[in-house]
């Protein structure tokens, strides 16, 4: 491996703070929706009562609504660049998956040069898009049209809600190891908690299709 | 050292991606949306018929107020408060006032106690 020296700027400043945000607000709602569901008073006890926990939820939901949107109408071009880099899949995002990136000790195999994104972030990606807006389109009706709308429809929000909290709860559990506690890509961890930038080195071994359209300032 | 960034270039096929996305996003939140709405309107539309029923049923009836029904008047009269027409009457206050709870088993007790005066 040839060596490379500098860093990469991979997550610019809105973006971290969107993540953040998004972060903060999710495991908020995460917690006060499993106090809920499973009626443990000690998580409502957290938040000063049920009732607060049930309003701290409702804004958490507001915050994680109108956050990404502010992010996206601010940052078209970044957004744009981002579900052009999650929307292609190619022959190598395939034969990344058919190795797992190399995580699963038994499949064996090379791994192919990957974009800014690997197929697996790619997944996870169209995931939290997706799941995000079910968990939105579900939520604000149960909060503001619960008194008019059917109570088929609203008992079919509630299951599609608790559906979708538990698969985003377990994807976010799987992205967290992977990105904060894995050896081979925990330093993503401090790319996207902390100052954006990443070791080239690393860049042009995990993302070198990526790394290689990118341009080299001098500083 | 060397930094290295993303080139500023921004192509047709990511606007139209993005702005693609974006336009699912609105068109569907925009249903969702509209369906709350006009299930708010049907509710609203139904409150308001049914206010509109209950006046005009009120509006039909010929004694509306209970302080000039004859036979409210004519309990008070022979029963409640025998003479005269006092709504606050001991055995008015007694036997028309609502009780709750725990309140409830000293009521029928004090019914028990006043049966043979009503017979």
């Amino acid at each position: 491996m040839s060596e490379i020296n500098g860093k990469v700027l991979k997550h610019g400043e809105q973006t971290r703070t969107m993540h953040w945000m998004h972060m903060i607000t999710f495991i908020l709602l995460a917690l006060t929706g499993i106090g809920f569901y499973f009626d443990i008073g000690f998580i409502g006890g957290i938040f000063g009562g049920e009732a607060n926990a049930s309003l701290v939820h409702r804004w958490a939901g507001v915050v994680f609504t109108v956050g990404p949107a502010l992010y996206i109408l601010l940052n078209f071009e970044r957004f744009a660049r981002f579900m052009d880099t999650i929307a292609t899949f190619t022959k190598d995002d395939f034969g990344w998956l058919k190795t797992m990136g190399g995580y699963i000790p038994f499949l064996k195999g090379d791994v192919p040069p990957q974009d800014k994104y690997n197929a697996g972030q790619k997944m996870l990606g169209h995931l939290i898009i997706i799941g995000c807006l079910l968990m939105i389109l579900t939520g604000f009706p149960m909060w503001l049209w619960r008194g008019v709308l059917p109570a088929a429809f609203l008992a079919f929000c509630y299951n599609i809600h608790f559906w979708v909290a538990v698969i985003l709860i377990l994807a976010i559990a799987g992205h967290f190891f992977l990105a904060a506690i894995h050896p081979k890509s925990r330093v993503e961890f401090a790319s996207m908690m902390m100052d954006g930038y990443i070791d080239a080195e690393i860049s042009a071994h995990h993302n070198e299709k990526w790394f290689n359209s990118l341009q080299e300032v001098k500083e | 050292m060397s930094i290295f960034k993303e080139k500023s270039v921004f192509t047709r096929r990511q606007f139209l991606i993005g702005s693609g996305m974006l336009a699912a996003t609105v068109v569907i939140t925009g249903i969702f949306a509209k369906l709350g709405f006009d299930a708010y309107a049907v509710s609203d539309d139904y409150i308001e018929k049914r206010a509109a029923g209950l006046y005009n049923l009120d509006e039909k009836m010929a004694i509306r107020k209970s302080h000039e029904n004859s036979e409210i008047l004519q309990i008070y009269k022979d029963f409640l408060s025998p003479g005269e027409v006092s709504p606050v009457s001991e055995k008015a206050h007694h036997l028309l006032h609502t009780k709750y709870g725990k309140e409830i088993p000293a009521m029928i007790e004090e019914l028990h106690a006043h049966q043979h005066d009503a017979a």
